[in-house]
């Protein structure tokens, strides 16, 4: 496919530093998103060494639920609860329901395995994840809803947005909308949450303790399962979030989204380096901002090649990742 | 002994394909004929078997399942008005799955009491599977794919179905293309257009379609793509210039229309938004003051209203000529049996001497089927006149109003 440079230095001319702050701030939320879903990988790998296939599709049962909440209580048009104590709600149930459901999804189909071939933990994470998205193809029909945050508090028939998309504050007449906002600063606070529960509990202490070393973990009285399913919790909460804040700021959830944010998400937990929770926040938001300024430099069609050339690139310069520790061998 | 043995097992393997093939081409010439399954005949009992590739699965499935609920209310309408029932079977392509497709495709060629298909959705389906349902003397009539070249051969190319196996009880691109281009300069009076297509083979024909016209009469137009599975329409609409007039949309996700259209106007953008047939779905895409080309289709006749109320209220119209193309077979079907044994070959015929009225199609307009070229786009198997599409304006309330 012919790739006109002189096209992209154009566009990127056209578009200016207004142009370049819309994409930045479009990377950033988007690459937030990212973030919190690859940290839910980043953890488990770390613990498990497992690579949980089906957490995207956890990512999409909490925008589920999140939806679930929102029509409960009338819908984005006409909500019976004011829009702050909703939003609140929504949270709740889905971090809630997905978090629990990480959690028998650990016990059912991968303890088990716990000491069988890697592949097959691998396998039974596919099967879980095909389980998922075909259960919710069934229930939905297919089915794509929207959450209708344009219209939560505002009027769609005049095009005046609910309070979530109007500016709380602008860059040379760009806006950057409260939903925005909100996203940014709900995965910034439990992206510090999480590292304060890795760094300083005790909970925190014993995941570190088995995903160093999981048999001397449990010999020195860690319970290793309760860890390892605290884990699970912990990712699919996170997974949850990002679920229902990309229903609030996106709008759209159906049975297959889990798929390729679940996908990039991986991405970013490789390239930040697998099991490093740093990694995976800078990680999400280098493939966020990268996927951004592809859009709006080249175009729509270039954005998955660019991430996955990200990818490529990081793997061939630092195998390990860009946090990853690189493994010592002994010799 | 375990090499003699080894040896002896193979030995008689060897012996017993020698033995099948020599049987094979020794097989008497009339067995050959008995097994063509153009004209293999069926007996007429009391169900018979239409076959129908959709994407029940995959990314596409919103698309797919609307088009089988469709099929399914024709179903159940036939069947409460007919003594000879019909019966779907329901194939799943998983669109743009191609090796999926010619699955479904030998699946139903094979099946001996399958008389005819609706489908398949895509075009590029289409193109891969049709020479598949030709060997087996099936016709196909699809809903939904549009690319004018299955009907109507390119300047040095031939068309990409055989004339008489392929129909279409939709319009093709150019016919849709023609309305889209002709009322955003004649009747709009825009001249800044900016057309993003969705990758897919009937999104990428439509702007085809629409962008030559609009340049050949003038006007500006820039072309962009997004992928069908993007949500995050943000940093596409940064490219979007400010004095962009109209932004044109053949997508088939009206939910992505939608969520398009919200983030285009947080983004302060004010384009009006104009949307394909696929974009026709009164209770998810209801930008205001937005366009959308369809079918001429009343909402408010009995049979829709019927649907409305089976199906949740949903007021859905992208899957509605898969309705129309169950009718098409099953009526051929039906003229078949006159005599109580049915052929491929004889609904074959039947379907291509089409002639359904106004008021059963549903489509707006009657339905007979062209057997030849006509005007400069339309081929064997497109709709005759007056098949065509009309413009609907959403008003206020997400009301869709006839404009054209």
């Amino acid at each position: 496919m012919h790739l006109p440079l002189l096209d992209i230095i154009d566009t990127i001319r056209t578009l200016g530093w207004g142009g370049a702050f819309e994409l930045a701030r479009n990377g950033i939320v988007l690459g937030s998103l990212y973030a919190l879903i690859a940290l839910g990988y980043t953890l488990v790998y770390g613990i498990l060494k497992l690579l949980n296939f089906a957490h995207g599709d956890i990512y999409m049962i909490g925008a589920f639920i999140g939806f679930g909440v929102l029509s409960a209580f009338g819908g984005a048009g006409n909500p019976s609860i004011a829009i702050l104590p909703l939003v609140i709600l929504m949270f709740l149930a889905a971090m809630l329901g997905s978090g629990l459901l990480g959690v028998v999804i650990e016990r059912f189909a991968y303890r088990p395995l716990r000491n069988a071939p890697r592949i097959a933990p691998l396998i039974s994470a596919l099967g879980v994840s095909f389980f998922l998205q075909n259960s919710v193809l069934l229930l939905t029909g297919g089915q794509r809803y929207n959450y209708g945050t344009f219209e939560l508090g505002g009027d769609l028939s005049t095009a005046t947005p609910g309070p979530l998309f109007r500016p709380a504050f602008t860059v040379d007449q760009r806006p950057v909308t409260w939903v925005q906002v909100l996203v940014v600063g709900t995965s910034l606070g439990l992206m510090v949450a999480l590292t304060l529960v890795v760094s300083r509990t005790r909970l925190g202490k014993a995941m570190r303790a088995t995903a160093f070393d999981r048999e001397a973990a449990s010999m020195m009285g860690i319970d290793t399962d309760r860890v390892i399913a605290s884990t699970f919790f912990i990712g699919s909460v996170l997974a949850a979030a990002a679920g229902v804040m990309f229903g609030l700021y996106i709008g759209e959830t159906y049975h297959f989204m889990g798929f390729l944010a679940g996908l990039k998400a991986f991405t970013a937990a490789v390239v930040g380096g697998i099991g490093s929770i740093p990694g995976a926040m800078v990680g999400g938001l280098l493939i966020g901002l990268t996927e951004a300024y592809a859009t709006g430099y080249i175009g729509g069609q270039w954005s998955d090649v660019a991430v996955f050339g990200i990818l490529i690139l990081v793997m061939l310069v630092r195998p390990n990742g860009l946090f990853g520790a690189r493994a010592i061998q002994k010799v | 002994m375990r090499k003699l043995l080894f040896g002896a097992g193979l030995v008689a393997v060897v012996a017993t394909a020698a033995t099948a093939a020599i049987a094979a081409t020794h097989a008497p010439a009339t067995h050959a004929a008995k097994a063509n399954p153009a004209t293999r005949l069926v007996k007429c009992g009391n169900t018979h078997l239409i076959g129908m590739a959709f994407p029940a699965t995959g990314d596409a499935a919103s698309l797919g399942q609307q088009q089988l609920r469709w099929a399914l209310f024709f179903q159940s309408r036939w069947n409460k008005t007919h003594k000879a029932k019909i019966r779907i079977v329901q194939g799943d392509t998983q669109l743009p799955n191609t090796a999926q497709a010619l699955s479904v495709a030998h699946q139903f060629a094979s099946a001996t009491t399958m008389l005819g298909v609706i489908g398949p959705a895509g075009s590029q389906e289409v193109q891969d599977t049709v020479n598949v349902y030709k060997n087996a003397g099936l016709a196909v009539v699809t809903g939904s794919a549009t690319r004018v070249a299955l009907t109507r051969a390119k300047t040095g190319k031939p068309r990409e179905t055989p004339a008489n196996y392929f129909f279409r009880t939709v319009p093709n691109d150019d016919q849709q293309g023609q309305r889209v281009s002709n009322y955003i300069r004649k009747t709009l009076k825009k001249s800044r257009v900016y057309i993003i297509d969705d990758d897919e083979a009937y999104s990428q024909g439509l702007a085809d379609q629409v962008q030559k016209l609009l340049r050949a009469s003038n006007a500006s137009v820039t072309r962009d793509h997004v992928s069908q599975s993007v949500s995050d329409f943000s940093s596409l609409i940064t490219r979007i210039p400010s004095n962009t007039q109209v932004v044109y949309i053949p997508w088939q996700l009206a939910g992505k229309a939608q969520l398009f259209f919200t983030q285009l106007r947080t983004a302060g953008k004010s384009a009006i938004v104009f949307g394909s047939d696929g974009l026709f779905a009164p209770g998810t895409f209801t930008a205001p003051n937005s366009y959308v080309s369809a079918f001429p289709v009343d909402f408010n006749s009995a049979a829709l209203k019927a649907y409305k109320k089976a199906h949740a209220n949903k007021e859905e119209a992208f899957g509605l000529p898969s309705y129309t193309a169950g009718l098409v077979v099953a009526t051929a079907i039906e003229k078949a049996c006159k005599d109580g044994n049915v052929s491929r070959a004889e609904v074959r015929k039947n379907i291509i001497q089409t002639k359904l009225p106004k008021a059963a199609t549903l489509l707006g307009f009657a339905v007979r089927f062209l057997h030849k070229n006509s005007g400069a786009s339309q081929g064997n198997g497109d709709m005759a006149a007056p098949a065509n599409f009309a413009v609907f304006r959403i008003a206020k309330g997400g009301k869709y109003v006839r404009v054209s």
